[in-house]
């Protein structure tokens, strides 16, 4: 393995250092979690690497929370969301999906832009954040800003819209608008920690005084190219109360949230096994 | 003459250990560091990886890229005139001989390729990115053939034969058969026709295999100048290894010097000498430089070896009281496209079918067929959690039909002290039935059982025993181990033992005898253990004998230093007979006290004699014959294990909540040692019961890495509530029994017979993962719903 590293201090130098890269192949590395083993299997000759660790930039590196919501960094690690309260009271998923990445040792390194420009379909914090209706801050090289839904920024496996003169800055979490949350994430897998989920299930529901539910998010991860936000049950679910889902309208929720689901069998599980779990465990989301 | 010899030295032996039994014992069952534990969690433990000799070279492998094909041609011009490679060989290239048990194992590969590890050429540079690029440059020209995967159809008469150097047809009737064991004791058919249930199941197990962190590696140093060969390998059993070797480079054995580095795990998985290990010293050969090969974590995934997964067609019977009437059991063994030491795991295989609990009559037969998958090893257990795995679950569906108790049915039947069994193993001491009480009161098995949980989380409880060997085994000529002591005169001791340290903690249990015999505070103690040219002859680690041969070893050599130093003592205290205690670096005599470094110097500068013995021991346990009859170990283990697991219905996952585990291992000796034993069996255990397991695509692995291959982690595992059972065993030192493998054998019995008790569906293979679990409880359904 053996690349060109770049080691930008500042804003500015990053966008320069990305101008300069326009006519190369370049790579991004913060945490170093997913790159090195991405390297190590797909070698590449004349590399270079835009080491994001010492970059000094609040935006990039910082959890704000002001009147419209939180804003985490891209360079934010999984150890850092577990670390904010205000993610551990107010957005339970993602607190959830942050604590069952790999292990304690990578949440310590693994950042969060890491998590979500990988574009695995069975990213956790990506999930969560689907869940969330969280929206990406990009800018590009002339430091232009454009944000778009992360749930569009998705655009297949290992596949997002950023261009090659962008990088993901930060990402933004609407506040919560009604008193009562209802917020999970469910992985499956073989393992309790070190493991890739075979299917996700994050779930961000918000109801009011009297229990009916006024805001849903519910995204699902690994049974699709991409994690998908699952429009008709959450719209399924306005209106309702928190109580009143089950029997037959839990049937049907679970049949919309199915309806986004085109798993395929890997070496993790068979397309069968993913749709079955995924059914049973929609199903448990309000229990 | 020979005989007479050991003959009296295990008298001598018994009579010590039948002495110490009675005594207050000072180190002997407490606790103790192991020896090398500072070093390993400080990170200062030097590997093999850590390994750098001057000019060094790097060598890495070739591996064919079809499992089954022709070699058409191998052109290796661009890769030799790469700058910086040193050497590229094939099988051309050198004259070597077959290796493996049966010999049927080309070191590189020339015509034909069988498995996908198969090595077709190596290389060695002055740096691994430049020994990889070199083998990138190596062009092979493959005719590829459809490759026989299942044994099954290997054994069909339309199957090709699959290892050109396979005697099968001469030697067992079918040329695809490379290893076929037949045993058989007891009336068959009267028992048959006394039983009240008989029980027909065909059990499957999977591949699965060692996971060892430090991965192969070896460095060989090879010396023109005098033809010596140096290698810092990690085997088990370096006296055969250096006879491997030598055997495969046609070299002169005691030219080759074994040096044992740490080893990050073994497992069995180095009991066998593998290619990449002749293949870097001929790399060295060829050069005249030192080479290392290293594997990467997926090269040790794809070459290093598996546990054999078997066919097992187990009937089993009982009579209406519930006690055992037969066993009858056919076993298919995948061998792989070679034959290893793992081929020979029935012969451990039959003893478990033959006696655990009491079995009137056995009729066995294991055939290792050759296929194109990579060749299976040995690994802890050697077949036993296999076959554990088969007659426990049966005995849970006899039980049930018979409507007895699962507890019950298995203390009827259980082995007994004196027994001797259809094959004539000798049970001089057991805690069989002692193990059995124990576990099943501490688990409360007899409240559990058949709880009936209905929700999404239902818990459920199973119950195995097992039986193992636990004074050694005797497979080879010598199942010895020699033992050298040196006293120096500033009082320290040097143990110098033909046994391995693998991480087992044999050396600690060495050093601790030291320290209880001869009152040497443990830090005046070393133990040197890792060469071959200075320590004594050892068959090597496994079938769990290390620190019951190599510590009746120590035993018979610390009787004859005492001897010597008595004799010194006597003359300097000026007394005429006296029985030494030994504390604290000194000997006491009544009122009399002199150091032991003040005796050694007195030896040393007064006597001109050195304070130096040697003794070696030899179990008590005798070859079997022809039938496989005969008492092959110095003295048996036997644990049971109830474990009780959770099992989630929304997502067919088990969960292992809590094992109880009580073994006799006859005394224990060292009790954090022992505990770590157990802990690390029963983790292997739960990942073959529950997650392991390799998985290939015609041939090729396609789980290669611990992202797809489920090794559990530390945060999977349960509770371990552990109760030794002490029953003094003679031939044991202080009574202990081998230990090392006995936790992982009936771990995957108990938990599959666990499931079944808590969603009341059998399962026949393993791993018993999410994904049948989930599709048992659909069929479940769907069969009440009709």
């Amino acid at each position: 393995m053996d690349f060109d590293v770049i080691s930008p201090k500042t804003r500015t130098a990053l966008l320069e250092a990305m101008d300069a890269c326009q006519d190369k192949k370049y790579r991004f590395g913060a945490g170093y979690t997913d790159l090195i083993n991405d390297l190590n299997a797909n070698p590449q000759e004349d590399l270079t690497v835009i080491n994001l660790a010492q970059l000094q930039d609040e935006v990039f590196c910082n959890i704000t929370e002001d009147d419209s919501g939180l804003h985490i960094g891209a360079l934010v690690t999984a150890a850092q969301v577990l670390e904010t309260p205000y993610v551990q009271t107010h957005y339970p998923v993602l607190w959830e999906a942050a604590n069952s990445v790999a292990s304690m040792q990578i949440r310590q390194t693994a950042t969060l832009a890491g998590n979500i420009c990988q574009a695995s379909p069975s990213g956790d914090m990506s999930c969560a954040l689907v869940a969330l209706n969280a929206v990406c801050d990009i800018i590009n090289t002339r430091d232009e800003m454009r944000i778009e839904p992360l749930a569009d920024f998705f655009r297949g496996v290992k596949k997002t819209s950023l261009a090659k003169d962008e990088v993901l800055r930060s990402i933004f979490i609407p506040k919560n608008i009604q008193p009562k949350i209802k917020s999970g994430y469910v992985k499956i897998g073989t393992r309790v920690s070190m493991e890739i989920a075979i299917l996700s299930v994050a779930y961000h529901l918000q109801a009011d005084e009297k229990n009916i539910i006024a805001a849903a998010g519910i995204a699902i991860g690994a049974v699709a190219p991409t994690i998908k936000y699952t429009q008709t049950a959450c719209e399924f679910l306005i209106g309702r109360s928190l109580y009143e889902i089950k029997d037959v309208v839990l049937e049907n929720f679970s049949s919309q949230v199915l309806n986004y689901a085109t798993p395929i069998s890997d070496v993790r599980a068979s397309a069968w096994y993913r749709t079955t779990v995924l059914e049973n465990v929609t199903k448990t989301i309000f229990d | 003459m020979f005989h007479v010899n050991i003959f009296s030295y295990i008298c001598r032996v018994f009579k010590l250990t039948r002495f110490r039994m009675n005594k207050n014992l000072k180190i002997i069952g407490k606790s103790t560091p192991k020896l090398d534990g500072k070093e390993r969690v400080t990170g200062s433990a030097v590997y093999g990886h850590d390994i750098d000799l001057p000019n060094m070279l790097h060598g890495m492998i070739l591996r064919t890229k079809y499992p089954c094909a022709n070699i058409i041609s191998i052109d290796t011009s661009a890769a030799k005139a790469l700058e910086g490679v040193a050497c590229v060989i094939t099988a051309a290239d050198v004259d070597v001989n077959m290796i493996g048990y049966k010999r049927d194992h080309p070191i590189l590969k020339s015509n034909t390729v069988n498995c996908n590890r198969d090595e077709i050429a190596a290389v060695a540079a002055t740096s691994k990115e430049i020994a990889r690029k070199a083998l990138s440059l190596i062009k092979v020209e493959y005719e590829v053939k459809q490759g026989v995967y299942d044994p099954f159809d290997a054994l069909l008469e339309a199957s090709p034969k699959l290892n050109e150097r396979g005697k099968g047809l001469e030697q067992f009737g079918n040329k695809n058969m490379a290893e076929s064991f037949h045993y058989e004791h007891g009336d068959l058919e009267a028992q048959k026709a006394r039983s009240k249930v008989i029980v027909t199941k065909r059990y499957e197990t999977s591949r699965v295999t060692h996971c060892c962190l430090g991965t192969s590696n070896i460095t060989a140093s090879y010396s023109k100048l005098d033809g010596s060969l140096t290698l810092w390998a990690s085997t088990q059993v370096p006296f055969l290894y250096q006879r491997d070797i030598a055997h495969a480079l046609k070299m002169d054995a005691s030219k080759i010097r074994v040096l044992q580095p740490i080893i990050g795990g073994g497992f069995g998985s180095k009991l066998d000498m593998h290619p990449f290990e002749p293949i870097c010293a001929l790399l060295s050969i060829q050069t005249g430089k030192p080479v290392q090969i290293l594997y990467d974590r997926e090269e040790e995934f794809l070459a290093s070896p598996t546990r054999q997964p078997m066919v097992i067609d187990l009937t089993t019977g009982a009579d209406a009281e519930g006690r055992f009437t037969f066993r009858e059991v056919k076993i298919v063994l995948d061998n792989g496209a070679y034959t290893s030491w793992g081929a020979t795991t029935p012969f451990v295989m039959m003893q478990t079918y033959s006696s655990l609990y009491q079995v009137p009559a056995c009729w066995f037969q294991a055939d290792a067929v050759y296929t194109n998958n990579p060749f299976a090893g040995s690994f802890r257990g050697y077949g036993n959690p296999q076959a554990t795995f088969s007659i426990e679950t049966n005995i849970d569906l006899m039980a049930k039909e018979l409507g007895i108790g699962k507890d019950e049915i298995r203390l009827i039947n259980a082995n007994y002290k004196g027994e001797i069994t259809g094959q004539g193993l000798h049970f001089k001491t057991c805690g069989a039935q002692p193990a059995l009480e124990k576990v099943i009161a501490e688990s409360a098995y007899k409240e559990k059982i058949n709880r009936g949980d209905t929700g999404r989380y239902r818990r459920g409880i199973g119950l195995a025993s097992m039986l193992h060997v636990g004074g050694g085994a005797k497979i080879y000529r010598s199942d010895g181990c020699g033992t050298r002591l040196k006293l120096d005169h500033y009082g320290y001791l040097t143990i110098i033992t033909g046994s391995n340290e693998i991480g087992q903690g044999s050396e600690t249990i060495l050093a601790m005898i030291a320290v209880e015999e001869l009152g040497i505070p443990m830090d005046k103690i070393k133990v040197i253990n890792t060469d071959t040219d200075v320590k004594p002859w050892d068959v090597g680690v496994h079938a769990s004998r290390t620190s019951f041969v190599a510590g009746n070893s120590m035993l018979g050599a610390v009787k004859l230093i005492k001897e010597k130093l008595s004799k010194e003592a006597m003359k300097l205290l000026n007394i005429d007979a006296a029985d030494f205690d030994y504390k604290d670096g000194s000997m006491y005599s009544s009122e009399k006290e002199i150091k032991i470094d003040k005796v050694v110097r007195e030896m040393h500068f007064g006597s001109n004699e050195l304070c130096v013995v040697e003794y070696f021991y030899e179990p008590p346990s005798s070859f079997q014959d022809r039938k496989f009859m005969g008492d092959v170990s110095g003295n048996y283990a036997f644990a049971s294990q109830a474990i009780e697991v959770e099992v989630d219905t929304v997502t067919g996952n088990v969960k292992v909540m809590d094992v109880w585990v009580s073994q006799d291992v006859g005394r224990v000796l060292n009790p954090v040692g022992l505990q770590g034993q157990m802990e690390g069996g029963i983790a292997t255990g739960i990942g073959f019961a529950l997650t392991e397991e390799m998985i290939y695509a015609e041939g090729k692995l396609i789980n290669p890495s611990f992202h797809g291959y489920k090794l559990l982690t530390s945060m999977d595992m349960p509770a371990v509530h552990f109760f030794p059972i002490e029953t003094y065993d003679e031939a044991g030192p202080y009574g202990s029994k081998g230990a090392g493998e006995a936790p992982l054998i009936p771990t995957a019995a108990a938990i599959a017979n666990a499931v079944a008790d808590a969603i009341g569906v059998e399962f026949f293979s393993l791993p018993i993962s999410a994904e049948k679990v989930l599709k048992a409880l659909a069929t479940v359904k769907e069969n009440q719903l009709v």
